[in-house]
């Protein structure tokens, strides 16, 4: 039993790559020399279990600062900087941090948010003279239900919710995932994610418990599909864990005319569902690779389910999210929170030491998703009621069945239509609305009424919200269609998708 | 290259296209904005862009896409 992260990390020679970027490489030796220093430094500026925004780049420095904050004996709060300071004053303002760790290149977004505490600058701590007795006492201090980090996820009133997780459910977690993909320290790892997102948490430790090493793909390589690969080649990567979208963009720009990935052994991908023309292309082109489709939420700790792709897949192939990793358990209820029979659909819920903490200084959102179990009156057990639906098939795999409610996957991100209307509804010039999404073709709509124009409407989008959130398409009507009870009528909304 | 502009211009209306030159090498256009953007392409100006078409070179700027896209029609 580990009562930290720190306690599960593997030992490798000190001169070891850990994280490679497209300039520089980490060795474990250095990676731990200078999380050391920022962990000595933060630990003498704040007390323990203290959250610590952290806005730094897409670079292999990035995890030695989390888990510099880790070793300060508090969590992180990860920032993009590249997301419009709107969006980032609304993070700020959830995590209430004293501290926020930014590399110099975010220096000056960061003295531009709406910030009070104090800016620390990792190329200027990571000179610190160790204090080993310092670390000591704030790690002896940690327990495994200890908070590792606050992570983002969009949020149906508005404003983002921070999804705080502690090291029991990261080691459990990761261990998990270690064991299905069968990782050793010969793996190289090739991430895709944003560094701040919850998908990235993969890249990160699965280095730092087995010995593995993680190359930090750039992120416009994704748009060059013969660079990617050549990449991907270059650095030997054997083993990928990206979203859905990154995984059928190279699939759809053609990459695979151009090379393969030839020490590609490993591909697991999450997010949203697939659509199985292009995982099609991976295994005709790639099929001695093993497939893993994942399910899972933030709140539960990045995934719940896997299945493995046992057979080739045709275009119309609807994969199961299969079973729950170990230290994962999933039930189904009905809405009256009686037990779904089997084979019926119900809402997915989960249990084990991998829920969430909650949500970060929200009490009352906290205690809406995560409730005692209402199959059991004996003593207590909290569930998270993910909003997913699902069934147990006959051979007892899950399979997904959409959403309770009007949150969608778009781009490998998770957005509450409703947070698309709450900001639309912001801008002058725009009265009535609807936010929906187009499945098959991958595009977000705003229909609208008023005065506003389809440019000031992406534009306010753009300079406010993560560029994933922005409308594809606007249309601007005279009215919404309205249901007899006076909802809007989506279904007649949904016939502008085809014209 | 009216045509482009309008293209362009509905596809990110918060990107100054007369003015930048690097607008994949900045990481100006996302990968998911070339998905489209090749579509687009495609389709109005009938000619088919290849994978080994999609290097920052042909995208960084709005010539450079002009060139590719009549490049590739002058192919037919």
């Amino acid at each position: 039993m580990y009562s930290c992260v720190l306690d599960r990390f593997t030992h490798v020679p000190p001169e070891r790559v850990l994280y490679k970027d497209e300039f520089s490489s980490l060795t474990w030796g250095a990676f731990q020399a200078s999380s050391d220093a920022i962990g000595t430094y933060l630990a003498g500026l704040i007390g323990p279990v203290a959250p610590v925004a952290v806005m730094t780049g897409r670079h292999v420095w990035t995890p030695a600062c989390f888990l510099g904050v880790v070793k300060a004996g508090c969590f992180y709060a990860p920032m993009d900087g590249d997301l419009p300071k709107a969006r980032l004053d609304q993070m700020l303002g959830v995590v209430q941090a004293a501290v926020m760790l930014v590399d110099r290149a975010h220096l000056k977004t960061a003295k531009e948010l709406d910030f009070h505490g104090e800016i620390v600058v990792m190329e200027d701590i990571l000179q610190t003279p160790v204090d080993p007795e310092l670390l000591f006492s704030r790690k002896s201090a940690m327990t495994a239900t200890s908070p590792l980090y606050v992570i983002f996820t969009s949020g149906s009133s508005g404003i983002p919710k921070g999804v705080i997780t502690s090291h029991e459910s990261l080691i459990c977690y990761i261990d998990a995932v270690i064991k299905v993909l069968h990782i050793d320290e010969s793996d190289v790892l090739g991430s895709q994610s944003p560094l701040d997102y919850i998908a990235a948490i993969r890249d990160i430790y699965i280095p730092l418990f087995t010995g593995a090493s993680t190359y930090i793909i750039p992120k416009n390589e994704f748009a060059i599909p013969g660079q990617l690969f050549e990449t991907l080649n270059r650095e030997r990567v054997s083993t990928i864990c990206w979203s859905v979208a990154g995984v059928e963009l190279p699939a759809k720009l053609g990459a695979f005319e151009l090379g393969k990935p030839q020490y590609l052994k490993k591909l697991c991908f999450s997010g949203s569902v697939i659509h199985c023309k292009y995982l099609k292309i991976w295994q005709e082109n790639l099929p001695d690779v093993m497939y893993v489709n994942q399910y899972g939420p933030t709140e539960a700790t990045a995934s719940c389910t896997y299945y493995i792709v046992d057979h080739p897949v045709s275009e119309d192939t609807v994969l199961p999210i299969g079973v729950p990793y170990e230290n994962y358990r999933i039930l189904l209820l009905n809405e009256d929170d009686t037990a779904t029979p089997p084979g019926e659909i119900g809402e997915i819920c989960v249990s084990g030491p991998i829920l969430a903490l909650g949500y970060y200084g929200n009490r009352a959102y906290t205690e809406k998703a995560f409730l005692q179990n209402p199959l059991n009156p004996y003593y207590r057990e909290l569930i998270y009621k993910t909003g997913d639906l699902g069934r147990f098939d006959e051979k007892g795999l899950l399979e997904f069945h959409g959403r309770k409610d009007r949150q969608i996957k778009h781009m490998g991100h998770r957005i509450e239509l409703s947070e698309i209307e709450e900001t639309a509804g912001r801008i002058d010039g725009v009265q009535d609305c609807c936010a929906l999404y187009d499945r098959d073709r991958e595009l977000l709509y705003l229909f609208y009424t008023g005065t506003a124009s389809s440019k000031e409407i992406v534009l306010y989008f753009r300079q406010n919200m993560p560029s994933y959130m922005a409308p594809r398409k606007t249309v601007r009507l005279d009215e919404l269609p309205r249901l007899p009870n006076g909802k809007t009528d989506m279904q007649t909304l949904k016939q502008y998708f085809h014209s | 290259m009216e045509e482009l502009m309008e293209i362009l211009e509905n596809l990110r209306p918060d990107v100054d296209f007369e003015k930048e030159t690097a607008l994949v090498t900045d990481g100006i256009l996302e990968s998911f904005d070339i998905v489209a953007l090749v579509g687009e392409l495609d389709e109005a100006f009938d000619i088919e862009i290849k994978p080994n078409h999609l290097i920052p070179e042909n995208f960084n700027s709005v010539n450079a896409i002009w060139a590719l896209v009549e490049k590739l029609r002058d192919e037919w």
